[in-house]
Order: structure tokens, then C-alpha cells, then sequence
């Protein structure tokens, strides 16, 4: 019989939901009474809202649970027996080492596979920690900010991280809250110490402040005192070495340039960390300014950094900055272009500049070749953390099938146990602890791992990683207390799984799985072949377009073409020099000039009018060249003739690339035609002839579309391009060695050969591709072994519906038929998935160059097959042992 | 034996089971505190109270008395047990015993 009033039935459903279910009776019965009696007193509304708030007092965290056990009220003094005693850890430690001994194969496959996705993540996050921890050595490394230059000129992005002279000492002038300014000026020098030469590429030239703002270790002299001269030097470890020996070199001399300029030593420096934007092997004292030439706008060349103070925000000083810039930088466009700041503008141009954090130059810059050294890249920093994670998500989730389909095997172990008396909590217990052994056992094989491949990852990414992040006391309890969580996590799914048995199912050999963790299951090994599958699809698309890039056709021949470099410190002998190369037997041909076709990528483009067109300029790239050129490298002349010797008139003759000829408009016949190559300050135009074209070749990387291009005569200088005949090219080297230093220049022979730069060029992309390979022959491994657990775990499951079969008849190709069958599906359903994704993200990938391949349906086919067979290789292993058991063992027991 | 401690509001509730004499369960344990002490809690308080009391052996509970008003649910019905009879007449005792050591004048209402 129901009670007149009643309290709302969601609130009461929600009690039965979430009251506990021993005292869920009697508490629902008073609050009803209580109900009813609020009603009575004071309507439904107050009731209601009284109802709900005792409610509330008698669901968790509230409520305290009624015990059941009516021992427990009868005996004050008794408590559960604990199961995590010292004795019953012992017996899970000897029952686990037992059992994994057993199970050597299951165990070793599980463990490795974990092992491998822990070493991949160390290895990862060892990277990261580098790619991050850049610049970070300087105390005073969050107060240090680099000023650059925001400029676009015809709406192109011509700004950089570099000013000129004059920014440091007006923003450390005008700005109180800069309390230090420096700059770095990058250069090359030939550096001699009276005996030996060498070319010094990494130097930089440093203000006097320069180790105030940046840390920078002295090892011997006085940071304070050792670079306020002018023409004094400081040498980091290494350098000294190189030049003195164990001899101390401070206050010793060291002759720069050509003109052999004396500079003093005083000091020598710790080598620059490897994580830092820049590197140098020797400072050297700023040189005086230039007086005529100095402002923020005019030889934009030095990096500016300031230090600001502590803990201030940076975005607060902007204002001010840009305040200062837009008069300096306004006034020196007044006095260049005769334009205001506001006349500069409208004409679509702007400039300004901005600060940037020290330590997000290397992974936030934007400025590519200008940097200091190359910088890397957040986006790549950001997959690599996604790659870590899944590699990591999928071992996981790996160890727990696969610890799942052992364990079933152990079900008897665990209905004795149960009927000996053992709780669920026990059990879990005692297969929680199994499987952090395991990841342990894991954990140990991956630093294994990592210590092994270190060498080749570091050759891989160019990085110097040592293991002595991992002996830092934080990272290795962090590590151990990760992998340990891995082990709880991944035990913990067959622990509550095989703890729920019911004990005589169990001893009965009546357990099976439901469908739907089956459905879970081929769910993650769908994941993880859509992983594997897009992987494939990226390592083929990398492949084919390495290849195509290198096999493409350049324009010009790159064989056998040698190349001296920094002929120019020769002076005049340079050409004597040619004319000597040119008299061995096995030159064909030699030539002088500054351009190299390949590796040069600075982006020196001038402008070019046509003489019937001057207001349309088309920006080139100039090649200073000399009538051999052309020969030496094998060129197409198309039109007219190459430049010559004879001719009095073609040093004021130009011959063009398609491209160029092209952009200037000149459809039909450009021989004959006139071109502006110069104006110079006061406007006077030079004019040059076309005499040639040349057919397009590519004088960059495969990357760039081929640009326009002048080839003037003359003006060359800088190296020697020697086209050499196969033969004693060690006798000739040396040779070449002998009659360069006869001329006794300051610069050191040195040389190399065409076709090893044009290698050098797709040094990245070949980067790319080895990791692709390496991370997806990783996945492959890592899917495979899913799919193993799997397999085994559907195999186990089945073992009496195979004998069962087989007594009736069936042959062991059809039962490995059968079992093989439910795995394809996950694999054709992830190719699906893959396939446009990894069509997507690698026309993403492809659209950075010029010239690409398409991607064509094989590729994937190619990705498919490969993972279908790779996968029916997996599971066979498993279904044909299933198929082999004589069905006595498995129908014995019935 | 062990003394168990008992909290003011524990032998509040513990001297309402004892007053009601084998008719206290939540309901009646609640109306008779709001109606003694004035005090109105929430269920949840006197119901966890009473499983406290029972964990510490001072009243005992069987379920029976099923009215139409509650839609035929059992009411949990407890009783003081010789225990708990025991701590009230410990408690009281001492309450006695204090009280006989203040100073004659303290006792004079005005001078507290």
C-alpha cells in the first residue's frame, strides 16, 4: 500500500543509486516518513527541499557505511587479515618468477615490447629535454632578450634577428629598464699562429659586455677585462688546443686576415654548451665602428641582446621600443629614401621591431638561414611528444593483453586459490604485483636499449644526448614511479578480470571472455595498424621523393667536378693558379668564379630591368662567372654563344637562364636585347647585352622553384671549379696541395667535390626518411606483438571449438583459415582510416618543394599488403599451433 | 576494559535511544533530539551517529516494524546496550564527581 504523498521519485532514485545498498532500506523508509510529516507541517515545497538536502547528508562522501560483517560488531579486537604481509609478498614474488619462468616465450615477447616503447619515450623525451633546455645554462637566462629587426618592403618579409651598429647603445641609452646591451657579429677569418693556417668559420665578434649578459665560463683571464681592447681575442678550449698545444696561449698572438693583423690572446673559455643559439670557437673584440656608415638600418648585421630586470614583464617595455625605433629607424629612412615614416607605409612597406626571449630563439624563430645556427622546430617538438605518448598508450596497452591472454591460461591457479580461502583483493594483489615485476624487468631492458642505440640516435639527429639526465635523482625517481604506474595500469585490467572469477567455473574450465572485450581489443589493434599503416605510407612517400629529387635532372653535370675553395686569397695568383690547374693531363677544363650551383642559399637577389621596360624589376640571382664556366659544368647553351676571351665587348654582355628570359618578358629571340644591371647612387644606369641563354638549371635544392638568373663576365673570384678525367686523383690532390702553398697564401688548402654537396643538400630529407623508417618499422613491431596477444587470447578462448572441429573433420588450413579470418578485418578497416589521413598530412609534407612526385594509389597497396602479410605471418604462428594440437588435450577435461 | 570515547552529540543521540526505550529509529531519534534539545540536524548525521554507536558496541539494531507510511519498509530499531548504559552512567558520574569540586560561589548563576 502507497502512502498518500510521495517525495519527487528522482530524488529517491537517486538515494537508491547511490545510498549503500545494506542500509538502503530503513534509510529510505524514514525519510519517507519524515516526508510526509514535513509535508503535513509545511507544504510541498519545504518539503521537498528538505527531502533533497537529507538526501544529500546520506549519499558518499557523506554517508558512513554500515558494516556487514556481524563478526565484527560481536568481536571488538578483530581485523581483516591484511594481504600485503611480508609472507604473502614472498609468495607472490616466488608464484610470479615461477610462472613467468613457465612462460618464457609470453614473458620475454611482453617485456620487450614494453621495453621497446619505454626506450622510444626515454629516447624522446632525452631529445625534448635537449630541444628545451637551449640557452637555459645563462643565469641569467629569462632576463635576455634578442632585439630584432620587423621590416617588409614590397610586400615581402624582409626582417631578421640582426640591426645595425647603433641599436645596442641607443636602447641601453634611452631605455632605463635595459641595464645591459651587447651584440655579436658573425665572421670567418683566416687565422694563422706564425706556422699553420686554419679557416676560422665559427668566430664571433663580441662587445666588451658580452660576458656579463651571457655565462660563459673563463678558464684562464679575466671575463671583465678580456675584450675591452681593440684587437684582442678569447679562445674556447678546443681552439687553444689546436693552436698552442698544452702551451698556455694567453697573452700570446695570433695573425688574422690576410693582412696578418696581430691580435691578442686573454683568455681562454669552457667550449660552448651544444644547446646554445650559437657557437664559436674564438671571440674577438668588436671592431670600431664605422663612423660614416652607423644607424639600425644601415650594414644590418649584428644580433642585439639586452638584459632587462628581474622578474619584469617584457611585453611592458614594448611600447617604449617601439617608440625609440619608429625615430631612429625614421630618421634613417628621411636621410636614405627620402621618405617619411608615414610615406613608407602607405606604400605597403612597414618596419618596426620587437623582442624575443632568449630561450625561445632555437625553437620559435622564424628566421631559418639568418640564425646563428640552424634553430629547431616547436611543431617537430609537439609530434615527437604525440609519437612518444601513442608508442608508449599502445606498449601499455599491448602488456595488458597480452598479460590478459596468460593469465587465462592460470585460471586454475586461481579457483584453487579462491577455494582455499584467498579474497579478491588478494588476488589482485598478487597480479598487480606481477605485472610491476614485469614492467621493472621492462624498464631495465629499455635503458638497455637506450644505452645501445644512443650512438646511432644521436648520429640520426646530430645531437650529443648522454644517459646523465637519467642519473639525476628527480628523472630516475620519475622514471621508476612511471613505470610502475605502467605496470599497476596494465596489470590492473587482467587483476580485477581474473580476481571476478567465479571458483567453480573456474576449476570447471568454464571461463570465457565476452564478445565485448573481444570488440575492444580489435578495436586498439585497428589503432595500431592505422598507426603502422599511415607510417608505411609516410616512409614510401619519403622514399620515392628522396629518390626522385636526387635522380632528377639539374640542369648541369655534377661529375667529377672539383671545387677549391677560397681561391680569392691568392690575389693575383689566382688566375696563375688556373692556368697551372689547366696544364695537368687530367683537366679538361677550369674555372674561376664565386658560385657555386649548389649549398649557397643566401638569399642575395638584386634587381633587373629590361631597357624597354625599367619600372618592372625582376629580382636574380647574379653568377659572377668567366668563359669557362659554362664548360666546366656542362651547361645547355640554347640561344646565341657563351661568353669569350676574345670578345673586347662582353664584359658589358649578360647571358640569362629560361627563367629569367621569361620574367623579363622577352618572348622571341632576347639576343641583342638590353638589360639594367646597376644604378648606381646618383641613378647613372649600366646597361649589358644579352649574348646567351642557358637552359634552367637548378642552383638550389629541389625545394625552390628555379629563379631568374644574370651571369655577368668578370668580377669572379672565390673558388676554382676544376672539371677533372678519372684517374690519380690522390697524386693530383696532392699536387694541386703543393702548388697552392707555393704561393704561400694565409688561407689553408681545402677543397671538395660537386657532387658530395649536392648530397650534402638532402642531407634533411634523407633524415626524414630514416626516421620514418626506423619509427615505423617500431610500430610494425609493436602492432605485431598486439596482434600476437590477441591471436594467442582468441586461440586460448577457442580451444575446445577447434578439437571439437577437428574430431569432426575439419583440416588444420581450414581451422588457420578460421582464425586468421577475424583479424583481417581490423587491418582492412585501418587501411580505410590510414589512407586518406597519410594522403593528407604528406601532401602537407610535399607542398615545401618545388618539384614533387605524386602520390600514387600503390603506395597504398604497397602499405596494405605489407601490413596484411605482416599480420597474417603473426597470427599463423599462433592459429596453425592452435590447428596442430591433437583435440584429445583439448576435449580431455570435458 | 577498554574505555571507548563518547563525543557530546554521540551521547546525545545515545540518551535519546535510551529514552525512547525500543521505539528509536531515525525518525523518532531525530523529532525526539529537535524536541528535546531543540538542536535539528540532518539525517545523514543521526544515521551515521547510529552506525558509530553500533561499531562501538553501545546500542544494538534489528530491523522490523514495517508501517504503511513508509511504503512497507523495515525501520531499523535500536536499543541501548548494558555498554552503553554503562558510558552514560560513567559520563554522568563524572559530570557528579566535577561538579562537587567547584567552589561553593561558583554555583551562584550570575557569577559564571
Amino acid at each position: 500500500m502507497k502512502s498518500p504523498v510521495q517525495p519527487p521519485r528522482w530524488a529517491r532514485w537517486l538515494l537508491s543509486r547511490l545510498h549503500p545498498d545494506n542500509t538502503l532500506e530503513e534509510v529510505t523508509g524514514d525519510l519517507d516518513e519524515l516526508y510526509t510529516y514535513w509535508y503535513k507541517r509545511s507544504g510541498k515545497t519545504q518539503a521537498t527541499l528538505r527531502y533533497l538536502l537529507n538526501v544529500v547528508s546520506v549519499i558518499p562522501p557523506f554517508v558512513r557505511r554500515r558494516n556487514t560483517d556481524k563478526q565484527y560488531y560481536q568481536q571488538p579486537d578483530y581485523r581483516p587479515t591484511l594481504s600485503l604481509k611480508s609472507t604473502m609478498i614472498q609468495n607472490y614474488l616466488k608464484i610470479a618468477f615461477r610462472s613467468l619462468k613457465r612462460q618464457k616465450v609470453a614473458t620475454s615477447i611482453n617485456v620487450i615490447g614494453l621495453a621497446i616503447g619505454l626506450a622510444t619515450c626515454i629516447l624522446i623525451m632525452l631529445y625534448i629535454q635537449d630541444e628545451l633546455s637551449y640557452d637555459r645554462y645563462n643565469e641569467k637566462a629569462d632576463r635576455i632578450f634578442r632585439v630584432g629587426l620587423m621590416a617588409k618592403l614590397n610586400g615581402e618579409d624582409v626582417g631578421g634577428p640582426m640591426l645595425g651598429p647603433n641599436a645596442a647603445r641607443d636602447l641601453q641609452q634611452e631605455i632605463p629598464e635595459i641595464l645591459k646591451a651587447t651584440r655579436i657579429l658573425k665572421g670567418g677569418e683566416f687565422v694563422s699562429n706564425g706556422t699553420s693556417s686554419f679557416k676560422e668559420d665559427n668566430l664571433l665578434y663580441a662587445d666588451s659586455n658580452f660576458c656579463e649578459v651571457f655565462t660563459i665560463p673563463f678558464l684562464k683571464g679575466d671575463p671583465k677585462r678580456a675584450l675591452t681592447e681593440p684587437n684582442t681575442v678569447v679562445l674556447t678550449e678546443e681552439t687553444a688546443q689546436k693552436y698552442f698545444g698544452n702551451q698556455d696561449p694567453v697573452g700570446k698572438v695570433l695573425l688574422f686576415s690576410r693582412e696578418k693583423i696581430p691580435h691578442r690572446i686573454t683568455g681562454v673559455v669552457r667550449n660552448v654548451p651544444t644547446n646554445a643559439h650559437f657557437r664559436f670557437d674564438m671571440l674577438v673584440s668588436s671592431p670600431d665602428d664605422d663612423e660614416q656608415h652607423i644607424g639600425w638600418m644601415y650594414s644590418i648585421n649584428y644580433y642585439t641582446y639586452v638584459v632587462l630586470p628581474e622578474k619584469f614583464n617584457y611585453k611592458q617595455l614594448e611600447a617604449k621600443v617601439t617608440r625609440l625605433a619608429e625615430r631612429q629607424i625614421g630618421g634613417e629612412l628621411q636621410e636614405f629614401l627620402h621618405l617619411s615614416p608615414k610615406q613608407f607605409r602607405e606604400k605597403g612597406n612597414d618596419f618596426g621591431i620587437f623582442l624575443q626571449p632568449l630561450t625561445k630563439i632555437h625553437l620559435y624563430s622564424t628566421f631559418g638561414g639568418t640564425e646563428l645556427t640552424p634553430g629547431g622546430n616547436i611543431l617537430y617538438v609537439y609530434v615527437l611528444m604525440a609519437i612518444a605518448a601513442f608508442m608508449l598508450l599502445i606498449a601499455c596497452v599491448n602488456f595488458m593483453n597480452l598479460s590478459t591472454a596468460t593469465a587465462v591460461r592460470r585460471s586454475r591457479e586461481i579457483g584453487v586459490r579462491k577455494v582455499l580461502g584467498s579474497v579478491k583483493r588478494q588476488l589482485q594483489h598478487q597480479f598487480l604485483i606481477e605485472s610491476v615485476l614485469l614492467a621493472i624487468a621492462a624498464l631495465i631492458v629499455g635503458l638497455l636499449i637506450v644505452a645501445i642505440s644512443l650512438p646511432f640516435f644521436n648520429q640520426l639527429t646530430g645531437k650529443t644526448l648522454t644517459l646523465s639526465l637519467l642519473t639525476n635523482a628527480f628523472v630516475a625517481t620519475g622514471l621508476l614511479v612511471g613505470t610502475v604506474l605502467v605496470g599497476l595500469l596494465a596489470g590492473s585490467y587482467p587483476a580485477f578480470y581474473l580476481s571476478s572469477f567465479e571458483p567453480v567455473a573456474v576449476l570447471k574450465g568454464r571461463i570465457t571472455a565476452g564478445r565485448g572485450s573481444f570488440n575492444l581489443r580489435s578495436g586498439l589493434v585497428a589503432f595500431q595498424f592505422f598507426i603502422t599503416i599511415s607510417m608505411i605510407i609516410a616512409t614510401v612517400t619519403a622514399d620515392r621523393q628522396l629518390r626522385y629529387m636526387q635522380a632528377q635532372k639539374i640542369g648541369f653535370n655534377r661529375e667529377h667536378v672539383l671545387i677549391i675553395h677560397d681561391t680569392q686569397m691568392l690575389h693575383k695568383n689566382e688566375i696563375l693558379f688556373r692556368d697551372k690547374i689547366v696544364q695537368s693531363p687530367l683537366v679538361i677544363t677550369a674555372s674561376i668564379s664565386g658560385q657555386v650551383p649548389i649549398g649557397n642559399s643566401a638569399l642575395d637577389n638584386t634587381p633587373v630591368m629590361s631597357r624597354e621596360n625599367p619600372d618592372k624589376a625582376v629580382m636574380s640571382r647574379f653568377y659572377k662567372v668567366d668563359d669557362e664556366y659554362i664548360p666546366t659544368l656542362g651547361m645547355h647553351v640554347m640561344q646565341g654563344r657563351n661568353f669569350s676571351k676574345n670578345s673586347s665587348t662582353d664584359s658589358s654582355a649578360v647571358i640569362l637562364n629560361e627563367t629569367a628570359v621569361r620574367a623579363l618578358g622577352w618572348q622571341q629571340n632576347p639576343i641583342g636585347k638590353e638589360l639594367i644591371g646597376h644604378i648606381d647612387d646618383n641613378g647613372v644606369k649600366t646597361y649589358y647585352q644579352v649574348i646567351g641563354v642557358v637552359s634552367d638549371f637548378h642552383f638550389e635544392s629541389l625545394r625552390q622553384k628555379i629563379g631568374p638568373l644574370v651571369m655577368f663576365l668578370g668580377g669572379n673570384s672565390g673558388n676554382i671549379l676544376v672539371k677533372t678525367r678519372t684517374g690519380q686523383l690522390p697524386q693530383f690532390l696532392a699536387s694541386l696541395k703543393q702548388q697552392w702553398e707555393s704561393f704561400s697564401p694565409a688561407a689553408p688548402f681545402s677543397y671538395s667535390f660537386l657532387d658530395d654537396r649536392f648530397k650534402q643538400v638532402y642531407v634533411g630529407e634523407q633524415k626524414i626518411e630514416q626516421v620514418l623508417t626506423l619509427f615505423s618499422g617500431l610500430t610494425i613491431f609493436i602492432a605485431c606483438l598486439g596482434l600476437f596477444g590477441l591471436a594467442t587470447f582468441a586461440a586460448e578462448q577457442r580451444t575446445k571449438e577447434i578439437g571439437v572441429r577437428k574430431v569432426l573433420g575439419a583440416s588444420v588450413g581450414s581451422v588457420v583459415a578460421l582464425l586468421s579470418r577475424d583479424f583481417l578485418k581490423p587491418i582492412v578497416i585501418a587501411l580505410a582510416l590510414a589512407s586518406p589521413v597519410a594522403w593528407w598530412s604528406m601532401n602537407q609534407w610535399l607542398k615545401e618543394f618545388a618539384y614533387k612526385v605524386t602520390i600514387d594509389w600503390w603506395f597504398f597497396a604497397v602499405a596494405g599488403l605489407l601490413a596484411i602479410g605482416i599480420a597474417l605471418l603473426t597470427v599463423s604462428f599462433q592459429s596453425i599451433k592452435a590447428a596442430l594440437t591433437n583435440p584429445i588435450k583439448s576435449l580431455r577435461s570435458e | 576494559m577498554r574505555r571507548t570515547y563518547l563525543g557530546e552529540f554521540e551521547e546525545m543521540i545515545l540518551l535519546m535511544v535510551a529514552i525512547l526505550n525500543g521505539e528509536g529509529y531515525g525518525v523518532t531519534i531525530s523529532e525526539a533530539l529537535a524536541e528535546h534539545t531543540g538542536r535539528i540536524v540532518t539525517f545523514g548525521t543521526v544515521h551515521n551517529t547510529l552506525i558509530r554507536l553500533e561499531e562501538k558496541g553501545f546500542v544494538t539494531s534489528e530491523l522490523g516494524g514495517a508501517t504503511a507510511e513508509r511504503g512497507g519498509r523495515r525501520k531499523r530499531i535500536f536499543r541501548i546496550t548494558a555498554l552503553g548504559n554503562q558510558a552514560l552512567q560513567e559520563i554522568q558520574q563524572l559530570r557528579k564527581n566535577l561538579w562537587l569540586l567547584l567552589p561553593p560561589d561558583m554555583l551562584q548563576p550570575g557569577n559564571v
